[in-house]
């Protein structure tokens, strides 16, 4: 079971992995856009897959966030 | 009543044993509590941030896809085959709102693009005697035979105009991205 203090440091790496994904899909929004304008519609739908595929991790993770959160409501006093 | 722990962490864990309601939970006095809060909503508001690229992305891909199966009807370019050699004209496809340019280069082709520069969308001017398309906005300028960006900040090339002749007649009948 967890106390308060570490689930402060588990959401701390969780929201590290979440951004670093935002990143990332951050980055492909950019990319589909350029192909996009650039005339290349080829690479247009494997970016939206996995641009799905990393929304899939983060929700992924949040679930395990929230389980965590829910947890640590019911757990009595340490 | 019991006194409160000296440690925010261990007292904070003792406030949950008294029925506190949710809501307060999520507005808490200790600093530790509030930490904990704030994370917890961060990691939920970047999940949204998520989603939303996500529906950017599928929605680029839509468009992409669309743009890629539309069809435009052909349109008469006028005096487009009395062009001398080095000359310009300047016409619009496929739609009124869309500005385009058809050139006749120094070996005689018909080239046609459209006029928008893909810097910032000044509209470009042919120059025959450098055998290129001028943007005068911020001196970008595009290769006569290809539309390729040889000069300046444009990076993308100039969407070319697909021409057909009939008889005398020059149309355009497409738009190659």
């Amino acid at each position: 079971m967890e106390t308060r203090h570490q689930a402060v440091t588990l959401f701390t790496a969780l929201s590290l992995l979440i951004g670093i994904i935002v990143i990332i899909q951050l980055w492909l929004v950019a990319a589909a856009l350029d192909a996009l304008l650039s005339g290349q519609p080829s690479v247009l739908v494997p970016a939206a897959i996995a641009s799905m595929f990393l929304l899939l991790i983060n929700g992924g993770l949040l679930v395990l966030i929230i389980r965590l959160d829910n947890r640590l409501r019911r757990q009595p006093n340490q | 009543m019991p006194a409160k722990h000296p440690d925010p962490v261990i007292a904070s864990n003792e406030s949950r044993t008294r029925n506190v309601p949710r809501w307060e939970e999520d507005f808490p006095i200790q600093m530790e509590g509030d930490h904990y809060v704030t994370r917890r909503e961060f990691a939920k508001f970047l999940t949204l941030g998520s989603a939303l690229l996500a529906a950017a992305n599928a929605v680029i891909a839509f468009v992409g896809l669309r743009q890629s199966k539309q069809q435009f009807a052909p349109r008469l370019i006028p005096r487009a085959s009395s062009m001398p050699q080095g000359g310009s004209t300047l016409f619009r496809y496929p739609t009124d709102q869309d500005p385009c340019i058809l050139v006749r280069s120094a070996n005689g082709d018909l080239l046609a693009y459209s006029q928008v520069c893909t810097h910032l969308s000044c509209a470009v001017v042919h120059q025959p005697d450098q055998n290129q398309l001028f943007c005068p906005c911020h001196r970008g300028s595009f290769s006569e035979s290809e539309g390729r960006p040889i000069a300046g900040p444009p990076t993308r090339r100039l969407p070319r105009i697909k021409l057909e002749q009939r008889g005398d007649d020059v149309y355009a009948v497409g738009i190659e991205v």
